[in-house]
């Protein structure tokens, strides 16, 4: 959240250049309100499913095609649908103060899509803030479990779960099995003690982190579960944004002068870095705080949002993005003995391709252009491009934002949670980023730098031979890319089981967006990983499918997008393509499971070892 | 009263000086009374009714907190100049083992060195590692700039002190090409890139 420093010419240079970009751009203002307590025009009556969806609860191989044709009128390619109140995603999502006196104010929360029961239907969490007035607490807002019904509907279980937050300011949210008992399990970050919710197994949950030493009190943010060390547990990163107290929150002040036309709230600068911190597993039995030991100390002390784990050198352990707003992002390169080494600025992967450092909140990753490495897509603030980090191999990167059009499409809107996913499925994948302004103050000087509500991005890959390769699909892409929100988290996940994937968006001080994915699409597979006796999700698993020409890859990780968690089954398009090759399962032990000739349209699970 | 402040001895000045220096850095106003009775009052005693001025010891103690700002600034560069030399001296041992090791096929080693040498040459660019940027960032937390001038005019990133914006780029082309032969380096493109460096590492330090 980089806020207002005096321009000098690099920066003038750099908004000369977004400028240009902006007059290219697509993206109009955003004046649309997203209408509350109905679903928005065009959406199907409450708990329906798209006509010729396969329903609900068909999870494993088997399951009916989708490839329903779009409705007639509408876009052959993308079609979303906000059906969150239909649904049932109603809970509002409080975040500070309504004119956003402090940072914490507008930072937000997560999301994740996860199966907590095993049913092999997509349930949701949402982490959830405080509403303030003034210095006073209105209401501790409670975070949401949703159950996954079969029609496709949500019921609001988190009483009976007891998995509502405790009362905490809640931040950030990643799925993992951390004790290996074939349940996810859940935690969330906050501004306070972390807490991690255990999968008892029965629908209820119980918080371990003061027993297994993960509270660490402060300004939590983004986190990753992953395997630091190949020993078969996993271990967990934790970034941190800003070290200040409660009493900071609620005595602050909007003191920073925002273009000399409002006073908004202060920071980062001026407010010190909060460490991040890295805890390793003892066998799922507790976590040690193992930061510097592991070479993965935050020296810069930055204000860190997003965190993923991915192999992005290719040399099979996991290594570690963290974004951070306004200092050099950081990549840590695992060395292959539990340790790691930072190498974000030579490795083309810290600064933009001016050598300025930006203020990154989310993190995508995904092989963007089909040539079978992990590229990195990080989303950053207003009036500054998201970055687009093409991978070369070897874990080294150059910034594409300019030449693979993600850049100008970017450059207006101030954004957050970010996937890389296939949403049309034609076998290449595409992204979708979540914005919002962070001053509400600049809709008092429309025209200046945009809306505090922003329309979402929907940026559609168009193949390696488009030039761009990437372009704004979003005005085409139904109304539920039309909603107007100051949105935050997102997470992606086929909630529906039809095939293709869906949106999960929060909203500063409002519920959540559910876009359904109504896209006619092309065909699909979607790989359901397990390991017996393993953690589930197995995390650190790549999938690679071969069908139609082309080859893909996924992994499965634990905290992506900002402050949340993707649905950990690994979703290809394939196009025309009715039949899969190959299917390539890389376990986290290195060891392959290899599946051929597989039909398309169906979720397929692989058992390791079966 | 000019004649008479400069014939006194400078010694309680400097006593005063150091107390001012002293209260202000850890954040105190010094009372002006107190200064006045510690610096005793001879001049004044002597003048009837003197001319409003501001006393000649708070002059002279700013004199001398000026020398100290000033000779800070000059610190500062010195020491960004000597992080600039630790880090061009690594490089200079990395590539000499990267040779080494390029000339004994230790593909491993070679490896192990380039990538240390782009790592370096990484810290040339952003005038130290990730630490410094840490103080860079306190630094500017507290208002200072060391070159806001140059800030201004596009010459320097915020906060660097000696190496420019078009050097902090050629210092990190030259640090991504590195790393990207790291895997497979040959001595005469070691070379050619380390030549760049070179002139853009002496360029700054002339």
């Amino acid at each position: 959240m980089r806020g207002v420093r005096p321009v000098n010419p690099q920066v003038a240079t750099a908004l000369l250049t977004g400028l240009s970009w902006v007059a290219c751009a697509t993206q109009t203002p955003d004046t649309i309100p997203r209408p509350t307590g109905a679903p928005p025009a065009g959406a199907p009556p409450a708990g329906a499913l798209p006509a010729g969806a396969t329903p609900v609860g068909a999870t494993t191989a088997g399951a009916t095609p989708s490839g329903t044709p779009a409705p007639a009128g509408t876009s052959p390619r993308f079609r979303f649908v906000d059906v969150a109140a239909s649904s049932g995603l109603t809970r509002i999502l409080r975040a500070g103060r309504p004119g956003k006196d402090h940072l914490l104010d507008s930072a937000g929360a997560g999301a994740a899509f996860l199966d907590y029961d095993g049913d092999g239907r997509l349930d949701v969490y949402l982490v959830n803030g405080w509403l303030l007035r003034g210095s006073n607490v209105m209401e501790r807002g409670r975070n949401a479990l949703y159950h996954g019904r079969p029609d496709g509907t949500f019921e609001d279980v988190t009483d009976r779960a007891g998995a509502g937050g405790e009362g905490r300011w809640g931040a950030g949210v990643a799925v993992a099995d951390y004790d290996a008992d074939g349940r996810p399990d859940i935690l969330v970050t906050d501004f306070g003690p972390n807490l991690l919710y255990r999968n008892r197994g029965d629908g209820t949950f119980e918080n371990v982190a003061p027993r297994l030493g993960l509270e660490d009190p402060g300004w939590n943010t983004g986190a990753a579960f992953f395997d630091a060390d190949g020993d078969g547990d996993l271990d967990l990163y934790v970034a941190s944004y800003i070290d200040c107290s409660l009493e900071d929150v609620l005595k602050a002040q909007r003191t920073l002068d925002w273009k000399g036309l409002e006073k908004v709230a202060f920071g980062p600068f001026g407010l010190t870095g909060a460490p991040d911190h890295f805890f390793r597993s003892e066998g799922g039995k507790r976590f040690t705080d193992a930061t510097v030991a592991a070479g993965l100390q935050d020296r810069a002390l930055g204000y860190g949002f997003g965190v993923r784990a991915a192999d992005f050198d290719g040399d099979g352990d996991q290594d570690l993005y963290v974004a951070n707003d306004s200092d050099a992002n950081y990549l840590y390169r695992n060395e292959g003995d539990g340790t790691f080494k930072e190498v974000g600025v030579w490795s083309g992967c810290a600064l933009d391709a001016n050598g300025r450092t930006q203020a990154s909140m989310g993190i995508a990753v995904g092989d963007a252009f089909g040539d079978g490495l992990l590229d990195l897509f990080t989303t950053n603030f207003a009036e500054d491009y998201s970055t687009l980090y093409r991978a070369l191999g070897g874990g080294l990167f150059e910034d594409a934002s300019e030449e693979s059009g993600v850049g100008r499409i970017t450059f207006l809107p101030m954004s957050w949670g970010t996937a890389f996913a296939d949403l049309d499925n034609d076998g290449d994948l595409d992204l979708v980023v979540a914005n919002g302004h962070i001053y509400p103050q600049v809709d008092a000087h429309p025209g200046v730098a945009g809306t505090y509500r922003q329309r979402n991005l929907l940026i559609e890959n168009a193949g390696p031979a488009a030039r761009p390769p990437f372009r704004d699909a979003t005005a085409e892409a139904g109304p539920g890319f039309q909603v107007v929100e100051s949105s935050r988290g997102l997470a992606v996940g086929d909630y529906d089981n039809d095939g293709d994937l869906d949106i999960l968006i929060t909203n500063l001080d409002a519920p959540p967006t559910l876009l359904r994915n109504d896209n006619p699409g092309g065909s699909w597979l979607t790989v359901v990983c397990e390991i017996p006796g393993g953690p589930s999700p197995p995390l650190g698993t790549t999938v690679t499918v071969k069908a139609g020409g082309r080859t893909q890859r996924r992994d499965i990780a634990s905290g992506d997008s900002y402050l949340s968690s993707h649905d950990p089954r690994p979703h290809f398009g394939l196009g025309a393509a009715g039949t899969v090759d190959e299917v390539d399962v890389r376990w986290p032990d290195g060891t392959h499971t290899i599946r051929r000739a597989v039909p398309a349209r169906r979720f397929l699970t692989i058992v390791k070892g079966a | 009263m000019r004649a008479q402040v400069r014939s006194r001895s400078v010694a309680p000045i400097i006593v005063i000086a150091g107390l001012v220096i002293a209260g202000l850095m850890v954040g105190a106003v010094v009372p002006v009374g107190a200064i006045l009775d510690l610096a005793a009052t001879p001049a004044a005693a002597q003048t009837g009714s003197p001319a409003p001025a501001t006393p000649a010891e708070l002059v002279a103690t700013y004199g001398t907190l000026a020398e100290v700002i000033l000779g800070a600034k000059k610190t500062e560069a010195n020491l960004v100049r000597s992080i600039l030399a630790a880090a061009h001296a690594r490089a200079q041992a990395e590539l000499a083992r990267a040779e080494k090791a390029t000339k004994a096929d230790d593909a491993k080693g070679a490896q192990a060195a380039v990538e240390n040498l782009a790592a370096d040459v990484a810290q040339l660019a952003t005038e130290g590692d990730n630490a410094v940027a840490a103080v860079r960032k306190q630094l500017l937390e507290g208002g200072h700039h060391h070159n806001a001038a140059g800030e201004a005019k596009g010459i320097y990133d915020e906060g660097f002190v000696i190496v420019t914006r078009a050097a902090k780029q050629a210092f990190l082309d030259s640090s991504r090409a590195l790393g990207q032969m790291a895997r497979a380096p040959k001595a005469e493109a070691l070379e050619a890139e380390w030549t760049k460096v070179q002139a853009t590492y002496s360029g700054l330090m002339k």
